[in-house]
């Protein structure tokens, strides 16, 4: 049987947030177990914004807010 | 281009980080000299955040721990490099980093609180459609439980019945 599956919607979108790269607790969203940037098709963030939270989640690792890796 | 058109300042946002050899106090007052460097060097502060001790991501210098600061600040373009130079020379402030941030109009907020009120009424609706539909779906099923009784009534209505016709003497 043919599953129909549900469209995933940007969460910066949906909530009219931007994206920061001072608020690390909406960026661990979107990284996984190992501190890597998850993709926009896994998360449903548009490209748009996952172009900035690509750029956000870089300038926080170099602030030392998120780590690089999951050690 | 006219030479008489005023230089357009930019809108950033500059965080740093202190090394921990410091005292709380010592790091305000070293803050405080981030930010008389910046304002020498021709910017207006707009906004100042001090986060305090913070524990840092990884280690910077064997520094495991830091404290935070943040500045936003207008500034013309060409300046922006002798602010960056002093502070990467320096060696009280251990990591730094300047972000253009977008200005922000007052168009731009009213939009964005327009935008802000409707997402909350949404949000509101669709909790209340999903608290209803719970309602119904609870309603549904103790009216099916009630069903369910009157149908076991039923059935033993239907039997009494049954049992009567089959005692009945002129079945055949």
């Amino acid at each position: 049987m043919p599953t129909t599956k549900k469209q995933k919607e940007c969460y910066f979108c949906v909530n009219n947030l931007e994206v920061d790269y001072k608020d690390t607790r909406t960026l661990r969203k979107f990284v996984n177990f190992y501190m890597k940037i998850l993709p926009g098709n896994r998360t449903g963030v548009c490209s748009w914004h996952q172009r900035k939270l690509a750029t956000a989640i870089k300038r926080s690792r170099i602030m030392a807010l998120l780590s690089p890796t999951h050690k | 281009m006219s030479k008489t058109k005023k230089a357009e300042s930019t809108h950033y946002e500059i965080l740093f980080i202190l090394p921990n050899k410091f005292t709380d106090d010592e790091a305000k007052t070293l803050a405080g000299w981030v930010e008389k460097t910046l304002v020498e060097n021709g910017a207006t502060i707009t906004a100042t955040e001090y986060w305090g001790k913070k524990k840092l991501a990884y280690e910077i210098k064997h520094n495991a721990y830091g404290y935070y600061g943040l500045f936003e600040f207008d500034l013309e373009g060409k300046n922006l490099a002798k602010i960056d130079n002093s502070l990467r020379l320096s060696a009280d402030v251990l990591r730094h980093q300047i972000v253009v941030k977008p200005k922000k109009s007052a168009e731009d907020l009213a939009r964005a609180k327009v935008i802000r009120a409707k997402i909350d009424s949404k949000k509101a609706e669709a909790e209340k459609v999903k608290a209803e539909g719970e309602k119904k779906a609870s309603a549904t099923l103790k009216s099916k439980e009630k069903e369910k009784d009157t149908k076991k009534v039923d059935l033993k209505d239907l039997d009494e019945k049954l049992e009567g016709i089959l005692n009945a003497d002129d079945l055949i």
